[in-house]
């Protein structure tokens, strides 16, 4: 799909992109964040502004206001508030006060940025983001040059990513931009490498963009124990990565406990555990509606042959509902309760590490000392 | 020279052991790991599954995770410390005391019907502090009281009950058929009603635990003038030692400890050893209770109390109990009726709706007291 779509795409933007060059990177350069569907009237006094700076780039004010309403009759920009040329420039003389007055923060001080940024401006158009959000990216703060900008970017783009969520991921986490090239590079061909590309790489960027920023040693470690301790296939390594990318975000001894639990406790096959996105949850809340239902008497483990005395409910409504709905659905309980049993599951689970700590001590403790101790040990309990 | 011996010896025990069994019934014994073993908490939940979701329907899945789940507990104050002080501390915790409140809220207007004050129903003297529905926060371990005994005792709240319920008056002559581990003893002489004490239990190593509690709670002045008497006979032959003697009797039968059953491995009733005896606590409870009955002055009150939630072990053993004395022993008893009681500690307590003789707590999360069954009698010839 997404790679059929690319031609279409490109060509759209191409003409979108001779259409409304100039206006743009004029735009950009202000750093403005003006939304330039809802402002156009604006941006051509900033663009008239503008021009005496940019030498080889200087146009009249009318000239462009020609251009610019030749290609709004042309079609496909309705929303603009244009209707004739009059009216526009009656329209700009009223705002030009207004424009004035905006704070100025461009940095168009050295002479050869401009034509660099313009590049780059073009190549994101190309790639087919938004004016608006290049305005946006180009302004987060610290940012790196341009260069760098459209180099990550194009990585992206390259991993399968498309514009609107590259675009999202770089807002939410602005670090992203602050990477060196090489090691996005790096780690994007290692992703490839997983099986992430090609368009599944966009849920994984939305909900943890930290995998470009984390330590490889750590996206090796889980997905070491995915592979080695949990015994998932390749594919399904890939599947896990994909759906539920906050993995990478777990401790991987945790990860692995979460697997356990949910295979041993609960009785779910790996194909389930992948298909029902099972790591998305925390294993807080898995227990604590898992062990509820059980105590119930309404979920049994299954035995190895996988049977139950009576019907489990799905593992989406016990996990993928909210709880209101977990509750009046699949527990058949009221909310009042289940407040206090997570309560008390709370203090048992507490209680029970710090027993296992306290064993563990005892164990490093006594190493020495004879099992004649525990007899005594047994009387006093 | 003794190992040709030794081994006529074996080859004679294989023949007589051989000629022992009748061939039918002859099998080479299986290794046991082909058969299941469950632990015997496990055939305790099998058994309650089987019964109680026949008995209390919608309710059950309710009660059994509350069965599963912590126990509350209630700390009756001991009345032989200086106990102003601790009953401060324990309203600093948030804790009240249930009994009281239950009385202070009692509204006679609203229960004219029931000509009995409940200051005159229940056991006077009374003190017990629970945390507040919802609640779940722990008692910290009892202190050392200024005449060297503990200052509040640990236990279900629901077990006081009983003790309220047999409504003591000052003079009283009273036994406790089944008094080990002692908790419903102490608080029958919290009352400071009992003239005399018969404490009573079967075996020794209960009784043992029972002066223990006894000990580190009543100071040895108060121990002897109350005159409490420790035994350790058979409870069943009560009638025929000393009938027709005391006022108030406590029938707190062994049952199959539902809670206990559930949690403990050790000694429990549950265990595939132990099923005779399980099959034959109905019958060994209906003998207690009409000894017990037996040994009431006519007038007298006798309640019957398990902590089983068991129609079988509850309801049918006083119904059949009533039976057996008016048909053998021309002895007429009389249900009493502790409607009213519900009603006075229903803030604090889930009752069971639905019981035909007596009252039963069933244990709710938000109260996880119980479960409780009592019912009170009244020996009329």
């Amino acid at each position: 799909m997404e790679k059929d779509r690319m031609p279409e795409v490109r060509g759209r933007t191409e003409r979108y992109f001779r259409r409304h060059l100039h206006l743009h990177a004029m735009a950009v350069f202000g750093r403005q964040v003006l939304g330039l569907h809802h402002h156009i009237p604006l941006t051509w006094v900033r663009l008239a502004k503008l021009t005496p700076h940019l030498g080889e780039q200087k146009r009249t004010t009318a000239s462009l206001l020609r251009k610019l309403t030749t290609a709004s009759n042309g079609g496909g920009f309705e929303e603009l508030p244009l209707v004739g040329p009059k009216k526009c420039v009656q329209q700009l003389q009223c705002q030009a006060n207004l424009v004035y007055c905006l704070p100025e923060k461009q940095g168009t001080s050295v002479d050869g940025e401009p034509r660099r940024l313009e590049k780059v401006v073009c190549s994101l158009l190309d790639m087919g983001f938004s004016d608006a959000h290049i305005n946006e990216l180009l302004s987060i703060q610290p940012g790196p040059s341009p260069q760098q900008l459209l180099d990550l970017i194009s990585e992206f783009i390259l991993l399968g990513v498309n514009p609107e969520p590259v675009y999202v991921a770089l807002k939410q986490s602005p670090q992203l931009l602050n990477l060196p090239v090489v090691q996005v590079k790096k780690r994007s061909s290692y992703l490839r490498k997983l099986g992430l590309g090609e368009g599944k790489l966009k849920r994984v960027l939305h909900s943890c963009p930290e995998i470009f920023t984390m330590r490889q040693r750590d996206v090796d470690e889980v997905v070491q124990v995915l592979k080695e301790k949990c015994l998932f296939t390749v594919q399904q390594v890939t599947e896990i990565l994909h759906r539920c990318p906050n993995v990478l975000r777990e401790d991987p001894s945790e990860l692995e406990y979460k697997f356990q639990y949910g295979y041993f406790r609960m009785g779910i096959k790996h194909v389930d555990v992948v298909r029902t996105e099972f790591f998305k949850y925390s294993l807080t809340k898995i227990k604590q509606r898992h062990v509820y239902l059980e105590r119930l008497g309404r979920y049994q483990t299954p035995d190895k042959k996988g049977q139950t005395q009576i019907a489990n409910p799905l593992l989406k409504d016990i996990l993928r509902i909210s709880e209101a709905e977990f509750l009046a659905k699949t527990a058949c309980s009221s909310a009042e309760e289940f407040v206090v049993f997570k309560k008390l599951l709370a203090l048992e689970e507490e209680e029970l590490e710090s027993s296992m700590s306290e064993e563990e001590e005892e164990e490093e403790d006594e190493d020495e000392e004879e099992d004649e101790d525990e007899d005594k040990d047994e009387e006093q309990l | 020279m003794a190992a040709p011996i030794l081994k006529g010896v074996r080859e004679l025990m294989r023949l007589v052991d051989l000629a022992l069994v009748p061939r039918r019934h002859r099998h080479k014994k299986k290794w046991a790991a082909t058969e299941p073993k469950f632990p015997a908490s496990q055939l305790a939940l099998q058994n309650f599954d089987m019964t109680y979701s026949v008995q209390f329907g919608d309710l059950w899945p309710s009660i059994r995770v509350s069965l599963l789940s912590e126990q509350k507990y209630g700390a009756l104050v001991n009345n032989f410390a200086a106990s102003d002080h601790v009953s401060a501390k324990l309203e600093q915790l948030n804790a009240k005391d249930f009994v009281n409140e239950a009385i202070s809220h009692w509204d006679p207007e609203a229960e004219s019907d029931h000509s009995v004050a409940p200051s005159t129903a229940c056991s006077p003297n009374l003190r017990c502090f629970t945390f507040a529905r919802g609640d779940v926060s722990r008692f910290p371990p009892a202190r050392l009281g200024s005449l060297g005994v503990l200052d509040y005792y640990l236990m279900d709240a629901a077990s006081l009950l009983p003790v309220l319920a047999l409504g003591l008056h000052p003079g009283d002559t009273v036994l406790d058929l089944c008094a080990a581990p002692g908790g419903k003893t102490l608080a029958l002489l919290q009352t400071l009603c009992c003239r005399n004490l018969a404490a009573n239990d079967l075996s020794t190593s209960r009784t043992g635990r029972l002066r223990k509690v006894l000990q580190s709670y009543v100071p040895q002045g108060i121990r002897e003038r109350n005159q409490i008497r420790v035994t350790s006979w058979d409870g069943r032959k009560w009638g025929e030692l000393e009938g027709d003697t005391y006022d108030r009797v406590l029938v707190d039968v062994p049952c199959t400890t539902d809670r206990h059953s559930l949690h403990e491995e050790e000694n429990n009733i549950f265990q595939r050893s132990r099923k005779k005896e399980r099959q034959m606590l109905p019958m060994l409870q209906l003998q207690l209770l009409a000894a017990g009955l037996l040994a009431t002055k006519p007038g007298g009150h006798v309640v019957y109390s398990t902590c089983s939630l068991s129609h079988l072990q509850n309801e049918y053993v006083v119904q059949g109990t009533i039976e057996l004395l008016a048909n053998q022993y021309s002895i007429k008893v009389q249900v009493e009726d502790l409607s009213h009681f519900r009603k006075l500690f229903m803030d604090t307590f889930c009752f069971f709706q639905s019981c035909q003789v007596g009252e039963l707590v069933l244990p709710n999360l938000i109260a996880n007291f119980g479960p409780m069954y009592f019912c009170k009698m009244r020996r009329l010839t």
